[in-house]
């Protein structure tokens, strides 16, 4: 058990590759070209393609906000080459971090972005996307997706001044474990377990 | 009259034209029964299998996703995962204690749904119920990752 809960921190803290896959494990219809980092996630695919940054809701229902929304709604990417509204659901960085900040200089423009499809579409209906890579399209340069943890820090200037990463210094977050614990059942299931598990 | 005919037919074929692209996405309004989740954690499969991933044992990592940004979902027990677009109206996602405290609850809700692509998005428009966490996983996988429980806990 403790093996396995090493692995597990190991591999998401650090990203390590899975050297036991293949590279054509990696390999879908939009690979060609890239150099996305792949990392062995469920049916994980590198995919660099060129569409246009929307906002979600707008693009689904015609209720169409101000800059994408300014950062309170969806991002998605309508991929130009088959007009597939792609889902990007985390950035480049290893610390819980979602894509909104890389993606919204961009909304309503047209960009190329370079990163891997995850998840089994069978399964869920569609693959999801990490976005590593983004730049406007044609551009000579790629910026990585990485913004988050400095947009956060900007948002959260005392939190950020505290030791320690930004998910076990957040505000919001800390509120919630303070209410209800860690497994959000109260301090008493929390106490419990460290009981039988420390 | 054949021009004020002419001119007609342009203009309806110009509206037809026009359409955004959200016309080809009906909505309807549905009820759904399923956990907030964490997407990228269950989609990914980052800290295993789907069933460590969700409830308790998964709790303050759905915190932290939901804090940085990751879209959060509701899973039914059939196992279809709906994008939350918004929640009870509220149009900001990311930057709100709204989603935070219903992370890993089993909720009741009714709203618009759209499917795009094969993905299903809603727009909840009323909590129903929130029967809080019901997946007691922790006491199967500990906390998943296992540093999302303080290493010692006071």
């Amino acid at each position: 058990m403790r093996i396995l809960k090493s692995l597990l921190v190991t591999s998401f803290m650090l990203g390590m590759s899975n050297a036991s896959l293949a590279e054509e494990d990696w390999e879908g219809p939009f690979s060609d070209g890239s150099t996305a980092k792949t990392f062995g996630f469920q049916e994980e695919e590198k995919a660099l393609f060129t569409g246009k940054v929307v906002d979600v809701m707008c693009e689904l229902s015609g209720n169409c906000a101000d800059n994408c929304g300014n950062g309170n709604r969806l991002i998605g990417i309508v991929r130009e080459a088959d007009n597939k509204l792609i889902l990007p659901i985390k950035n480049s960085q290893f610390s819980f971090n979602g894509p909104m900040e890389d993606l919204l200089p961009y909304c309503g423009m047209r960009v190329d972005v370079d990163g891997i499809l995850v998840g089994d579409a069978e399964v869920y209906g569609s693959k999801f996307y990490m976005v590593q890579k983004i730049r406007e399209s044609g551009a000579a340069e790629f910026s990585k997706a990485n913004l988050w943890t400095k947009a956060w820090a900007k948002r959260n200037e005392e939190a950020a001044k505290k030791k320690g990463p930004w998910f076990r210094k957040d505000p919001r977050v800390l509120k919630q474990i303070e209410a209800t614990g860690y497994f959000g059942l109260g301090h008493d299931a929390d106490k419990n377990y460290a009981a039988e598990n420390q | 009259m054949f021009e004020r005919l002419g001119a007609f037919l342009a203009v309806v074929s110009m509206a037809m034209f026009a359409q955004p692209a959200f016309a080809n996405t009906s909505a309807k309004l549905i009820e759904i029964k399923g956990e907030v989740i964490d997407t990228w954690c269950y989609f990914s499969g980052v800290m295993g299998g789907e069933d460590a991933v969700i409830g308790s044992a998964h709790h303050t990592c759905a915190l932290w996703c939901a804090a940085g940004g990751i879209p959060v979902g509701v899973l039914t027990e059939e196992g279809e995962v709906f994008m939350v677009l918004k929640y009870q109206g509220e149009d900001v996602l990311e930057k709100t204690d709204t989603l935070m405290e219903v992370q890993s609850d089993i909720i009741t809700a009714k709203g618009m749904h759209y499917v795009r692509d094969g993905v299903n998005y809603i727009v909840v428009e009323n909590v129903i119920a929130n029967d809080g966490i019901q997946v007691l996983n922790h006491e199967d996988y500990g906390s998943v990752p296992p540093n999302s429980f303080p290493k010692n806990y006071q």
